[in-house]
């Protein structure tokens, strides 16, 4: 095990969660030893600070924040989520929203990780330098993506609810339902994580348009407008959820889907100059740039 | 009442597994007889410690005593004092020794030989019995030992086993769902329509987890045919208030639980009357428990979103599978517990002052 190469850290925080995932599955229907009932909660834990690691690792040697290909963007979307959990369990306790956390991690870190060609080694391009040559870009970026790991997290929320509402629909026991957060509390939760997602992902955008406004070379026509749709796509969402146009398990799909089509469209939004720089590279076909 | 080496540990006691309702009564002690009970166990030559254990269900007497005292002086002093044939106290109770009181004070403790099995309160009871006996000096080293180590064998029992997962009562099983729809039940805004007997069984369950905002309508402000109770009654007895029934439909939207438990042969709540309701709460969900036979609400509704539609055949349903997913632990419960009960009594055997 080196500590110091980032997909072995990876794979290892991909394990921790897997192993969280399913002890946090197991414990809803049997119970610990005591000492070993945080067992789930403290290997997510040990996972993040992996997986923290290796972001940090991958960020000095691409000299800026890791955000240069597919798996670099799938686990700062995951590290996101995590954090958000972790920050959302300080005042809510829900050991069962880190469970779920946990199989997203698993899923999609493994995914990520298991596609080789996702971490082309953009960084060892000729002539490579840093990956944000402009400081306001890399801010845009990492909100966009912090965003991103909000809506993740709301997206888990959405399966729970949807989980409980299908539990309590059945009116069966249900394997879950007893352990899952009461219905109307993950819908107000999933109204709060959309409304702070938006948010961020507005500074984004903002911080976003300065830069295209002083270098619309850079961006690719595609970009701006699987950017903007996104954006206007969560806007409407929220619009609509305050009016109470959209609500229950309609909006939870909504979430869903468009946490769906925010993971497929990760791979357009790149801009034009580092395309073509990493074009020049062929072994690394996949290997998308944020300038 | 100091123990000595040759002390021994013993149990008398009636339950529901040995007795029926009327014979346990005839043996439980009136409440304020406890204390001339205590008065004439302690008379009774040879006993150094105990305590007495009397609830609805069970009536125990759990005492550490020198050899010289059998069991049978206990009884007959029992026997005699509730005005009882020696023989019924013979058969109508069962008598333990040993390391078999110790297994016997776990499983009561931890709720595995209630009526209900799982249930809380028997622990409620046993702390309150062992207060009460501490008090009067009577219990001292084996049997503040015995009882401390119960509770904490039935805390461990339900820890680390299913045996109160669940709910199995039906006033129960409706707020453990309306914990999984709101959160929190005590702020739920309840509305009975109806008078009838599970109405009552569910709002003392509702009202016993801090429900405060509950409304009782009913057709007329007559008799229940079910309860042969007036809605007015129940609200008064729950400290709730009373809805006119005209007003009912348009004010179906202020409640989060809707209850209906009548005689009435028509739908009192139609799919349309909710859908009108919900419009004017859309993003808040409502539980309806239908708890009348014929229904009162119709099915339809349940097809409304955030409508929970529950009628009494879904929760005695639910009820059942609770209680059968905690009798499969009971038998694993039941044999961590009695390790747990030997290595006590083991460990009691070894210090000289505790029974032999």
């Amino acid at each position: 095990m080196n500590l110091n190469d980032v997909t072995s850290l990876l794979w290892i925080a991909t394990f921790c969660f897997g192993i969280s995932f399913v002890l946090g599955m197991v414990k809803t229907r049997h119970s610990f030893p005591y000492g070993l009932q945080e067992c789930p909660f403290i290997l997510i834990v040990i996972g993040f600070f992996l997986q923290t690691r290796a972001l940090y690792l991958r960020g000095i040697e691409v000299h800026g924040c890791p955000l240069g290909n597919g798996l670099e963007r799938t686990q700062f979307i995951l590290w996101s989520l995590i954090l958000a959990f972790l920050l959302l369990r300080l005042v809510w306790q829900l050991n069962l929203l880190g469970t779920f956390c946990a199989g997203a991690s698993l899923l999609l870190g493994s995914l990520s990780l298991g596609l080789k060609d996702w971490d082309a080694p953009y960084w060892k391009a000729e002539g490579y330098t840093r990956l944000f040559q402009d400081p306001w870009i890399e801010l845009h970026a990492s909100l966009a993506i912090f965003s991103y790991g909000l809506f993740c997290l709301l997206a888990v929320v959405s399966i729970m609810y949807l989980s409980q509402r299908q539990t309590l629909l059945s009116r069966k026991p249900g394997f879950l339902g007893p352990f899952l957060p009461p219905i109307q509390e993950l819908e107000v939760a999933a109204f709060r994580l959309l409304a702070v997602g938006v948010t961020f992902l507005s500074l984004s955008m903002v911080v976003g348009t300065m830069h295209w406004t002083r270098h619309p070379e850079f961006v690719s026509q595609t970009k701006l407008a699987v950017t903007s749709a996104l954006w206007i796509g969560y806007l409407v969402l929220l619009g609509m959820r305050m009016s109470n146009r959209l609500y229950g398990s309609r909006f939870a799909k909504w979430t869903i889907a468009l946490f769906a089509i925010a993971l497929l469209s990760l791979s357009l939004v790149s801009s034009k100059q580092k395309k073509q720089a990493f074009h020049a590279l062929p072994l690394q076909p996949l290997a998308l740039n944020l300038r | 009442m100091t123990p000595s080496p040759d002390s021994s540990l013993f149990l008398l006691g009636t339950s529901h597994q040995v007795a029926n309702l009327n014979e346990r009564e005839s043996i439980a002690l009136p409440s304020d007889s406890i204390d001339s009970f205590y008065r004439g166990l302690q008379e009774l030559d040879g006993l150094k410690e105990c305590l007495v254990l009397n609830t609805c269900n069970r009536t125990e007497i759990y005492g550490a005593a020198e050899d010289n005292l059998k069991i049978e002086v206990v009884s007959n002093y029992l026997a005699e004092f509730r005005d009882l044939d020696p023989e019924f106290m013979i058969q109508k109770t069962y008598r333990r020794a040993g390391p078999e009181v110790v297994r016997h004070l776990f499983e009561v403790a931890s709720g595995i030989d209630s009526q209900m099995v799982g249930e809380t309160e028997i622990l409620g009871q046993l702390k309150k019995a062992y207060d009460d006996a501490s008090e009067r000096a009577f219990t001292g080293k084996v049997l503040n030992r015995l009882f401390q180590k119960s509770f904490q064998a039935a805390k461990w029992a339900r820890t680390n086993t299913g045996i109160s997962r669940g709910q199995v009562n039906l006033g129960n099983v409706l707020c453990e769902l309306a914990r999984r729809i709101f959160g929190q039940v005590g702020q739920c805004r309840v509305l009975v329509v109806g008078a009838g007997e599970v109405a009552e069984g569910a709002l003392e369950a509702f009202k016993s987890r801090g429900s405060e905002a509950i409304t009782v309508t009913g057709r007329t402000f007559d008799w229940c045919p079910l309860s042969r109770r007036k809605p007015d009654e129940l609200a008064q007895k729950f400290d709730g208030f009373t809805l006119a029934y005209s007003k009912l439909h348009d004010s179906l939207h202020l409640f989060d639980v809707v209850l209906a438990s009548t005689a009435s042969a028509k739908a009192l709540l139609t799919h349309k009357q909710v859908e009108v309701a919900m419009k004017k709460r859309p993003s808040k969900p409502l539980f309806v428990i239908d708890a009348s036979v014929p229904r009162n609400v119709e099915e339809a509704a349940s097809t409304v979103e955030n409508v929970y539609l529950y009628n009494m055949d879904d929760v005695s349903a639910i009820a059942n599978e609770n209680l059968q997913s905690r009798l499969a632990e009971v038998e694993r419960c039941r044999t961590a517990l009695s390790k747990r009960a030997l290595r006590l009594w083991e460990q009691m055997r070894a210090q000289p002052s505790l029974p032999s």
